[in-house]
């Protein structure tokens, strides 16, 4: 009860100043703009989940052949795919706020980028000296392994939590 | 034709998906059909992102990455054919599905040919990406790009959603 209080007096306003954006009147006034922006998000994600999941494959050992370094020159794709998705997911969000601020779905999607985006810099910091000097077919440290699989965990939770978003979606109002 | 996919419609798998409450039911296999996509296409992708993006240097053959491909199409033809037990007349009479089906069966055909063209290169010890390994990593981009679009208007292209309850 005071949960739900204290949410609606967080998100309220937000809402309110949400919908009368002019990108929320774009992405809701006209037909096709929703649609091809989730084609969009889809096509990006699947560029994210391919770069970032192929890379994560030769650390976890299956693209032997590979190395890791040139593979890695992939990445900025990688990244390109989120900003598409990121810029399509906030076109999402203004469109219809309030159903995702009140959906439990996208709260643990959140969770799951921050810890994607976290996981991403654990790799940096502690895993990519190494992961640079190796050759097509060596095999990366176990370290370096257990952060590759948390990384695919994480954007197999992301997908999940973004494929329930339809299913917990709140009432309209 | 709308006597059969009313049949089908019936059936306990078609309302099992259609109308369970379960989260394992119609959501699950919507998310595994979203992780398939992602080992299938998004994999290849990668693959062709990496294959043009490679300046000197012809890779060795993968087989493991292959194996995580075809598991996706393995995923995506199980739950796909449960999405499609689900709702049959939606699918089956919208020409966006049929695209879609022949856009999947260019962009395999273009993955094995790749696939050929990379043991062929391999083996001859060629020592940069050809330019027909380049066109093909192109085309297979187009190819699955195309595929998530004929996707996703699935959902908005649709004339007819149940054969059962009329049309």
């Amino acid at each position: 009860m005071w949960e739900s209080v204290w949410l609606e007096w967080f998100f309220d306003p937000i809402i309110h100043w949400l919908v009368r954006t002019p990108l929320s009147e774009f992405v809701m006034g006209y037909r096709w703009v929703w649609p091809i922006s989730e084609s969009l998000h889809f096509c990006a994600l699947t560029v994210l989940a391919g770069t970032v999941g192929l890379f994560d494959l030769r650390i976890l050992g299956l693209a032997k052949g590979i190395s890791p370094r040139t593979l890695h020159s992939t990445l900025r794709w990688g990244f390109v795919g989120f900003g598409v998705s990121l810029l399509t997911g906030v076109m999402f969000i203004s469109g219809q706020p309030d159903q995702y601020f009140y959906n439990n779905a996208f709260k643990l999607k959140v969770v799951f980028l921050f810890l994607m985006g976290a996981n991403a810099a654990l790799f940096y910091w502690r895993e990519f000296a190494c992961v640079r000097e190796l050759g097509p077919h060596d095999d990366a440290p176990t370290s370096t392994k257990w952060v590759a699989g948390a990384s695919l965990f994480f954007l197999a939770a992301v997908m999940l939590c973004g494929r329930m978003l339809t299913f917990f979606r709140p009432p309209y109002g | 034709m709308m006597s059969v996919f009313a049949n089908i419609e019936h059936t306990w798998l078609s309302v099992w998906v259609r109308e369970s409450p379960s989260l394992l039911a119609f959501p699950f296999i919507l998310y595994l059909h979203t992780l398939g996509l992602a080992m299938l296409a998004g994999v290849n992708v990668g693959l062709d992102i990496w294959l043009l993006s490679a300046r000197d240097h012809v890779p060795a053959v993968r087989r493991g990455v292959y194996q995580v491909m075809w598991l996706g199409f393995g995923i995506n033809a199980v739950s796909g054919l449960a999405l499609l037990a689900a709702y049959p007349a939606k699918a089956l009479t919208n020409w966006v599905f049929f695209t879609k089906l022949g856009l999947i069966a260019v962009a395999m055909w273009v993955l094995e040919v790749q696939k050929r063209e990379l043991v062929a290169a391999d083996r001859g010890g060629a020592t940069v990406v050809n330019d027909r390994l380049r066109r093909l990593a192109m085309l297979s981009i187009a190819l699955w790009g195309a595929t998530v679009f004929a996707g996703r208007f699935l959902a908005y292209t649709h004339s007819i959603l149940l054969a059962s309850e009329g049309f």
